[in-house]
């Protein structure tokens, strides 16, 4: 791919990615399950879309640049801490597990969901000064097993149209 | 099609979805056991400090002031933040709350309320938390 292509579709997938976290605001997920943090993680679908097809590098490039804009456009200096600990753990861990035999695009993603929660509540027991805030954790967990599985086969979809539209997956 | 790129669901994704149900399961065992059914009470603490600890026998309302405005209230045995200004009103959503080990907290004003009993065994479970 050459730089100028590779260039043009980091831009185009951050921007992807604040459009699909700024649409799932008006998703109410917190009126069913009243805890905070509970979201679907639909910008994940992008974070896997980057891994698997432009490589890590690229990905946490495309995590940073939708975690800092996010905050500019509405979230400020709270949100970004909550969104990049999440977002750089749950990338971490997604790039890891990538590459185990026995896993595919949805326990990759159950994976990244749950490295994500646990980032979060690391950040809140920061900012909360107490270690209490692990309580929720397993709640969080709970419902990241169902976000996962679901922004797990919102990506395997994408990724079977792209394939069949020509588009080339990374080997490694 | 390449080899690594593997997108239907296998069996070896339980094991993923079995690990995080067992973490789950043992944080929560780590927080929720030794809850006991009798009186309890809730500590109040705002940025990490204990600024207040109330009994959950006498309804009361009051306010816990910082850069938002929590509303506390006390009904029947159970707590709640039952107004807010903070954005998001998480806090509130929480609902209300009566049993030893559980908690609400309002992030943005720094807020923790957790319920313990009142006989003082409320921190018998766990003697730290580490890593």
């Amino acid at each position: 791919m050459s730089n100028t292509k590779r260039l043009a579709l980091q831009a185009i997938l951050v921007a992807a990615a604040l459009g699909l976290s700024y649409m799932e605001r008006f998703i109410p997920l917190q009126m069913v399950i009243p805890l905070p943090g509970v979201k679907l993680g639909l910008a994940n679908i992008v974070s896997l879309f980057a891994l698997y097809f432009l490589g890590w590098r690229s990905a946490f490039v495309i995590l940073i640049l939708r975690c800092t804009l996010g905050a500019v456009f509405g979230g400020g200096v709270t949100a970004l801490m909550f969104s990049l600990t999440g977002g750089l753990l749950s990338m971490a861990v997604m790039a890891l597990t990538r590459h185990v035999p026995f896993f595919s695009v949805y326990g990759v993603s159950l994976c990244g969901a749950a490295a994500h929660n646990i980032g979060q509540i690391l950040v809140a027991a920061f900012t909360l000064n107490s270690v209490y805030i692990f309580a929720y954790l397993p709640f969080l967990l709970l419902v990241g097993l169902v976000t996962g599985v679901l922004t797990g086969a919102a990506a395997s979809a994408c990724f079977a149209a792209l394939i069949a539209a020509g588009q080339e997956p990374l080997a490694k | 099609m390449d080899k690594n790129l593997r997108l239907k669901f296998r069996p070896g994704d339980l094991i993923a979805a079995a690990a995080i149900a067992v973490l789950a399961g043992a944080v929560a065992l780590i927080f929720f056991t030794g809850r006991s059914t009798g009186p309890a009470e809730a500590e109040i603490r705002q940025n990490g400090e204990l600024i207040d600890t109330i009994p959950l026998d006498t309804d009361t309302e009051f306010t816990i002031e910082g850069d938002y405005i929590n509303v506390v209230t006390v009904r029947n045995g159970e707590i709640a933040i039952t107004s807010s200004d903070c954005p998001g009103e998480d806090c509130v959503h929480s609902g209300w709350r009566s049993t030893s080990g559980q908690c609400i907290v309002c992030l943005p004003n720094l807020v923790e309320i957790r319920i313990v009993p009142s006989d003082g065994s409320a921190y018998s479970g766990v003697d730290g938390v580490t890593g």
